[in-house]
């Protein structure tokens, strides 16, 4: 197929991006475009949950909630009411690496939304009773996201067995006995250290007029007290020299696995030939884990590969829910051959092309909206630290050759280097069907 | 490049709407001065001193214009939607067949989804994996489904392969093989997602609501079939459902993207042009229009329906609370549209505030008009902790009946409708945004022109307009609750929610009416 060999020729299109730098630290990444009579803006905070002390854990996801509860000229909630009012949405969430709080609105109301975000950076006002709250609406979040789902809980068992010192070793979401210990006190001391403009970097993408707009920002952000750019000094990961095996039994109808091996941080070379990677492996019908679990043999109802990629090194994982009657070993043993065959014999030029395709397609997907086009500059900018790659980083996609993702394979693929969580189904749930 | 899979580990302030299987697949003080600074003065902006404590006047969104869809139709009678679209080269062409999960026959849930499942797994030209690797190689994507008034096949790819995508796009259609291995395969898929989706309190909530609103109308089904239909659907109901209902007559094509209306017409034409309707025995179950009720203070509080379906490892009690409500193109819908924004739309709204905002008692609280082609419902979803379902329940209802018992505010009402006014241009934002509308207009028979009618409807819409239609449509006293949690733990005060049925997790029976089968049957 003379189609299928060239990665597309598609035009992807190129942002102007403009950068401003106030006087107190904060850096402001602009695109404008009027493809709609919209406009996102996002406020990054450079703060995640591999930045909680052990018995803190939860906490930063946690005073993201508060950020919606209220400033010096605000009540409750009625931020959001402000917004909501415009026609807008917003919402916020918190990663490992950082904290976005987010605002898509009319075109008209862009100013509202600087003045809103200007505000709680710096104006926050924090109850005990809001707080004690709010702690149990991050309960509820806990349980319905996490606790009370089918493997909801498998991935915390993974990464607190896959990282042994790095804070990535728990979620997000923290623990609900590090939820009960948070205090109202502590919010003061994580605001004063991370919610100032020398951690913030404040995104605008959609239809706005730049110079109008940097005006504004000046206006409303420029007052601000600075603050300093706080320390994010982390413990690194020991290579890990022997694979890790938890078997799990829970209240889940089919057995499952889940396998992660620890790869590099995100915007490092190796990160590029292990997303393709992952797309070869899993994306689309004619994937090869797909094809082999799922369609020929028929082990799994569903089988998946991704990378987890962020700040610091992270896990590359391969998840699969298994057919009744197969069992984990059987799956894993089948995509333990599959990784054995990525690594010994690489993949084709036809697979790398269209796991290049791929990631065009996911660009220019991603470049539909406001919203996602300014989720991808802040994280360009405040985790990956180069704004610029917003519109250069597809060159690093297309560069990769099939010998760098055989060479990522044989790196960061071996059995030693994974660990493997095993869930088998409880004598209850077995009983019920 | 940030990555969906991010979301993994991340953590949301409030929730998205979350496919039902986890595997997979919220005014006051706008002041009216304008600008509280002007900042378009000439000569350079100047930083002031302080922080201003008074957010910013601004001037309302300009009146969205919103470019309408281009309709041909071909000689066969298959309409051609187009809406232009090249800021960005990619294009979208997605068949739509106006037969969803309401024409399963009867005994046969899930008949619908399961064609719609079949439609990539091979054709008469292509096998399941000659299809996968033509759309995979060029980075493109196929997605097919059914809803309960339409099903569909949608295929995504970058401009350069637009023949490509067309090709598929009727071959998956119009010629799917239904060959024995694939339904088998699919048929054990189907059942393993089952199987999961037995242990998903959200899913199981939703589906007994589902049960007990819509019962003894087609739509009151679990869509994605039981187990023991799924194992008895043979190729001859598959290809039965197909020949009915994909059929030119009853379908309509959407292309969103970097074509023009006339090249899309030109590829409709090669593709679709040859394509015919089959004579047919036996029309589509017409679904009778129900009968507005009358209004509800008239009639006596009757008990509630409770539903309680007992899990016991559950940490959380699922909470659904509704009644019947309206198809879509009742002339009440954007009256109870504004409603449904006051008592549970996006964020600020009465149930977030009540059982969220003041009480910590969920995460998520929300309402849904949930709106078909004849009939639907309006349903309230939330989630507390197994200790406070009793109390999480009864602020729902608490909050029906001040919406159905107490007039509106000029507040209440203005909010609603500068939100819904002003989120359309979001609703238009990308292809899939403008293909889903496309979709749900040409579906219920709606006119495109309504696009930009439908602001000055609903500003045009008074208190009283709007109350009135929620005396109609809002039933608290009758309304069905179904909580699926650890029955062991709720509080010993569930009798106020009226008699409630228990039935063991092991026992529901999603398949019939009567929601629960003997003990000891499977």
């Amino acid at each position: 197929m003379l189609l299928a060999a060239r990665a597309a020729p598609v035009k992807v299109p190129r942002a102007t991006l403009d950068i401003l730098r106030l006087p107190n630290g904060l850096r402001a990444y602009l695109v404008e475009d009027h493809d709609a009579p919209v406009v996102s803006v996002e406020v990054w905070y450079h703060v995640g949950s591999k930045d909680e002390p052990p018995g803190q854990t939860g906490f930063a996801h946690l005073f993201e909630h508060l950020m919606f509860e209220g400033t010096r000229n605000l009540a409750p909630d009625e931020f959001s009411r402000y917004i909501v009012q415009a026609g807008g949405t917003d919402n916020a969430h918190t990663t490992e690496d950082a904290t976005v709080f987010w605002e898509t609105v009319p075109s008209s109301y862009l100013r509202l939304a600087l003045w809103l975000e200007a505000d709680r950076m710096r104006n926050l006002v924090i109850t005990d009773r809001l707080f004690r709250n709010e702690r149990e609406v991050v309960k509820e979040e806990r349980r319905q996201r996490f606790d009370n789902q089918p493997y909801g809980t498998v991935i915390e068992t993974l990464y607190a067995h896959a990282f042994t010192v790095h804070p990535y070793r728990h979620m997000t979401i923290g623990s609900m006995e590090d939820l009960d210990r948070a205090t109202v006190d502590q919010v003061r001391a994580f605001y004063d250290t991370y919610y100032v403009p020398a951690n913030a970097s404040l995104v605008v993408v959609g239809d706005f007029a730049l110079a109008e707009a940097q005006d504004c920002i000046r206006q409303y952000f420029g007052p601000l007290d600075g603050g300093a750019p706080p320390e994010h000094r982390l413990p690194s990961e020991p290579p890990q020299m022997t694979r890790r095996v938890i078997k799990l039994t829970r209240d889940v109808a089919l057995p499952a696995f889940i396998e992660g091996y620890h790869m590099p941080a995100d915007g490092t070379p190796d990160a590029y030939p292990l997303r393709l990677a992952s797309k070869i492996l899993s994306e689309g019908d004619s994937s090869r884990i797909y094809r082999r679990l799922v369609y020929d043999k028929q082990i799994a109802l569903q089988a998946e590969s991704s990378g987890n990629f962020t700040e610091d090194p992270n896990l590359f994982f391969v998840f699969a829910v298994l057919n009744r009657g197969h069992s984990p070993a059987e799956g894993e043993a089948a995509v333990d051959s599959e990784i054995a065959r990525l690594r010994n014999e690489g993949v084709t030029s036809q697979e790398l092309s269209k796991a290049k395709n791929q990631i065009l397609r996911d660009f220019v997907l991603n470049r539909q909206s406001t919203q996602s086009r300014a989720d991808e500059l802040g994280y360009d900018a405040v985790v990956l630290k180069n704004p610029e790659l917003f519109n250069t980083e597809i060159d690093r996609f297309l560069r990769v050759t099939a010998a760098d993702i055989q060479r990522a394979a044989q790196q960061y693929f071996r059995p030693e280097n994974a660990t493997v969580v095993e869930v088998y189904p409880n004598e209850h749930a077995m009983g019920n069907r | 490049m940030a990555t969906p899979q991010r979301a993994v580990v991340s953590a949301i302030r409030r929730p998205v709407r979350v496919p039902a299987a986890c595997y997979n697949h919220g005014v006051a003080k706008l002041s009216v001065r304008y600008p509280a600074l002007p900042l378009m003065l000439a000569g350079p902006p100047i930083a002031p001193a302080r922080f201003l404590d008074l957010p910013p006047s601004v001037p309302p969104p300009k009146p969205l214009v919103l470019p309408l869809p281009n309709v041909s139709v071909l000689e066969n009678g298959l309409r051609v939607i187009t809406v232009e679209r090249h800021s960005l080269p990619i294009v979208t062409a997605q068949l739509v067949v106006t037969a969803g999960a309401e024409a399963d026959p009867p005994g046969r849930p899930g008949t619908a989804q399961f064609v719609a499942s079949m439609l990539d797994e091979g054709t008469a030209g292509r096998t399941a994996q000659q299809i996968a690797a033509a759309i995979d190689q060029v980075g493109g994507t196929i997605d097919t489904g059914a809803d309960w008034d339409d099903s569909f096949a949608a295929v995504s790819v970058l401009t350069d392969y637009t023949d490509l995508a067309f090709d598929l796009l009727a071959d998956i259609t119009l010629r799917p093989a239904f060959a024995p291995a694939e339904i088998e395969r699919i048929r054990k898929q189907t059942l393993s997602a089952l199987e999961v989706l037995q242990g998903d309190p959200s899913y199981l909530a939703d589906a007994v609501l589902r049960r007990l609103i819509f019962a003894g109308t087609p739509y009151s089904h679990p869509a994605d079939g039981t187990p023991d239909a799924v194992r008895q659907l043979t190729a001859q109901d598959l290809q039965r459902f197909h020949s009915q209902y994909y059929v030119p007559s009853r379908a309509f094509l959407i292309v969103v993207g970097d074509m023009t209306p006339a090249e899309s017409v030109r590829q409709a034409r090669r593709c679709f042009g040859a394509w015919r309707d089959r004579a047919v025995a036996g029309e589509a179950n017409a679904v009778p229009p129900r009968e507005p009720r009358q209004n509800p203070t008239a009639v006596a509080p009757r008990p509630h329906t409770t539903i309680v379906v007992d899990k016991p490892d559950a940490v959380q009690t699922e909470i659904r609370v509704g009644n019947p409500g309206v198809g879509r193109a009742n002339p009440d819908y954007d009256a109870l549209s504004v409603a449904n924004q006051i008592l549970g739309g996006p964020a600020s709204n009465r149930l977030f505030s009540s059982l969220r905002s003041q009480r910590g008692l969920s995460y998520s609280a929300s309402s849904e008009l949930v709106c078909y082609r004849d009939l639907g419902s309006w349903e309230v979803k939330t989630s507390t902790r197994t200790s406070e379902t009793v109390e999480a329940a009864r602020l729902v209802l608490r909050e029906m009946k001040r919406l159905r018992d107490h007039p509106l505010g000029d507040v209440d009402l203005k909010a609603a409708q500068d939100y819904l006014i002003g989120h359309r241009a979001l609703e238009f934002e990308t292809a899939a945004d403008v293909a889903s509308q496309v979709m749900e207009f040409t579906t219920y028979g709606l006119p495109f022109e309504d696009w930009n009618r439908v602001p000055q409807r609903i500003q045009s819409l008074s208190k009283e307009e709007v109350w009135k239609a929620v005396q109609h449509h809002l039933d608290p006293d009758g309304a069905v609750i179904v909580l699926v949690g650890n029955a062991g733990g709720f509080p010993k005060d569930l009798k106020k929610l009226g008699p409630a049925r228990v039935i063991p997790i092991d026992r529901l029976d999603l398949a019939g009416d009567g929601l629960e089968r003997a003990a000891g049957a499977r």
